[in-house]
């Protein structure tokens, strides 16, 4: 069975757009290990402009941003595409 | 704007850096709503003071300013009011900027006799304020080309579906729509209190109560904080008032200081609402150090111009006034000036940056 490293970054407080950078930065580092699945990008934010900037940068690169609240937070999730049938790692 | 996360620092910073247009253009969409009630407002007689007071021949002390506040604004991480709905919020890193602010406005007395002569020299325009008076042409015909463009720039937005955005955020407020709400409340400034928003003149009256409370007799020294009060009509009651920005509660503190204890107050209830309120995370020594130093430049700027992009963007821009679009020229290359510097100083050691990679914002 395949297992799945989450590379957490916690980014609340931070000025802007440190989020973006943050996330274009670890998703551009890892970017061979997310698309094949090994890896996910975790980063927590109360930067609620990132929750529209974020996904928009990283469509068209085969990557799936799933976002959530959590304590007054948000978490930005980026990881592989899920195939057809197949569930993210979500 | 705390809903929408209306922020003017990212409107531009976010076009340089990441060639997204998403709040720039709910920005422009403000500015020309602005124009074109601040015409009819115009049109039906609903302005008795027209321009605005505290407007003047520019000067290139406005574009120096602008330059400098664009610097300030994106190191910071927001203007000096989208500091205030961040803090509001219970965002560490603005209220080091708006420390930043006050100590940059009080920096500004000192050399407020020199910068005073240097706006004099470098005046001109020979009395216009606004760009139709110095063309000697009606408003429509300036206002009117400038509309249209910016009705064809809506329209592109509108064919490529970029006015919507989808944000997952409890209580998202469309920036088109907070855009449209501003541009409103802009107009309802003007008829109530004769003026656009403002808010850095407090900053100063701030900064000179709390300079006067450690070094009186230096206060009581400077011209810039015994200025004698300038008088102002307020149409709501029809009353005149008059301040300065020295430290005494006078009519600019009447006027300005309840805007910014409610911007503060307001974004505080959003987030308490959406239970999204708290002191926020840690905050990287680098990352603060920079803030405060953009606060003080803007606090400075601030004065140097005088106004701030509220003051000039939503206010000044929509009547065509010369100062603010002095300061605009200036805003747009110090805004640049910022991003460079954010990438090379503030965020230098985020490993792997890669460049192209900061530009896979469809825009």
């Amino acid at each position: 069975m395949n297992t799945t490293e989450t590379i957490e970054l916690d980014i609340r407080g931070q000025v802007c757009p440190s989020t973006l950078l943050t996330t274009l930065r670890e998703v551009t580092r890892l970017q061979e290990e997310i698309l094949s699945g090994s890896k996910q990008v975790l980063i927590r934010t109360d930067n609620r402009h990132a929750t529209v900037t974020v996904p928009q940068a990283l469509e068209n690169m085969g990557l799936e941003v799933h976002i959530t609240k959590e304590g007054g937070s948000y978490r930005i999730l980026v990881c592989a595409e899920a195939e057809e049938g197949v569930p993210s790692h979500e | 704007m705390h809903r929408s996360d209306f922020c003017m620092v990212s409107a531009f910073r976010d076009w340089i850096m990441f060639r997204s247009v998403v709040l720039l253009r709910a920005l422009l969409l403000l500015i020309s709503c602005g124009m074109v009630l601040a015409f009819l407002a115009r049109a039906f007689g609903l302005f008795k003071v027209f321009p605005y007071p505290f407007f003047g021949p520019p000067s290139l002390v406005n574009a120096i300013g602008g330059f400098l506040f664009g610097i300030g604004m994106v190191l910071a991480g927001g203007c000096v009011v989208g500091i205030l709905y961040k803090l509001g919020a219970g965002s560490r890193v603005a209220g080091i900027g708006l420390l930043g602010l006050l100590v940059g406005s009080g920096l500004y007395a000192e050399i407020h006799p020199w910068w005073v002569q240097l706006a004099k020299k470098t005046s001109f325009s020979a009395g216009s304020v606004t760009l139709p008076q110095l063309l000697g042409w009606a408003d429509w015909v300036v206002i009117l080309p400038l509309v249209l463009l910016a009705g064809w720039f809506s329209r592109e937005g509108l064919r490529k579906g970029e006015w919507r955005q989808r944000s997952p955020v409890d209580g998202y407020l469309q920036p088109w729509l907070a855009a449209l709400v501003l541009a409103g409340i802009g107009l309802v400034s003007a008829l109530v209190i004769g003026m656009p928003m403002g808010v850095t003149t407090s900053y100063a009256k701030v900064a000179a109560w709390f300079e006067r409370l450690v070094w009186p007799q230096h206060v009581a020294s400077l011209e810039f904080f015994n200025l004698p009060p300038h008088s102002f009509h307020i149409p709501l009651g029809e009353v005149q008032l008059a301040g300065s920005p020295g430290p005494a509660f006078d009519g600019i503190a009447a006027v300005q200081y309840p805007l910014i204890i409610g911007i503060v107050l307001g974004s505080a209830l959003s987030a308490g609402l959406l239970r999204e309120w708290r002191l926020k995370g840690k905050l990287p020594l680098r990352q603060a150090v920079f803030a405060g130093c953009g606060g003080v430049l803007m606090g400075l700027a601030s004065r140097m111009t005088p106004g701030c992009n509220v003051w000039h963007l939503w206010g000044g821009v929509p009547i065509l006034a010369l100062q603010s679009l002095l300061f605009v020229v200036g805003l747009l290359p110090g805004t640049w000036v910022g991003c460079r510097l954010l990438e090379k100083l503030v965020f230098s050691r985020a490993r792997g940056i890669n460049q192209p990679h900061l530009e896979g914002l469809k825009p």
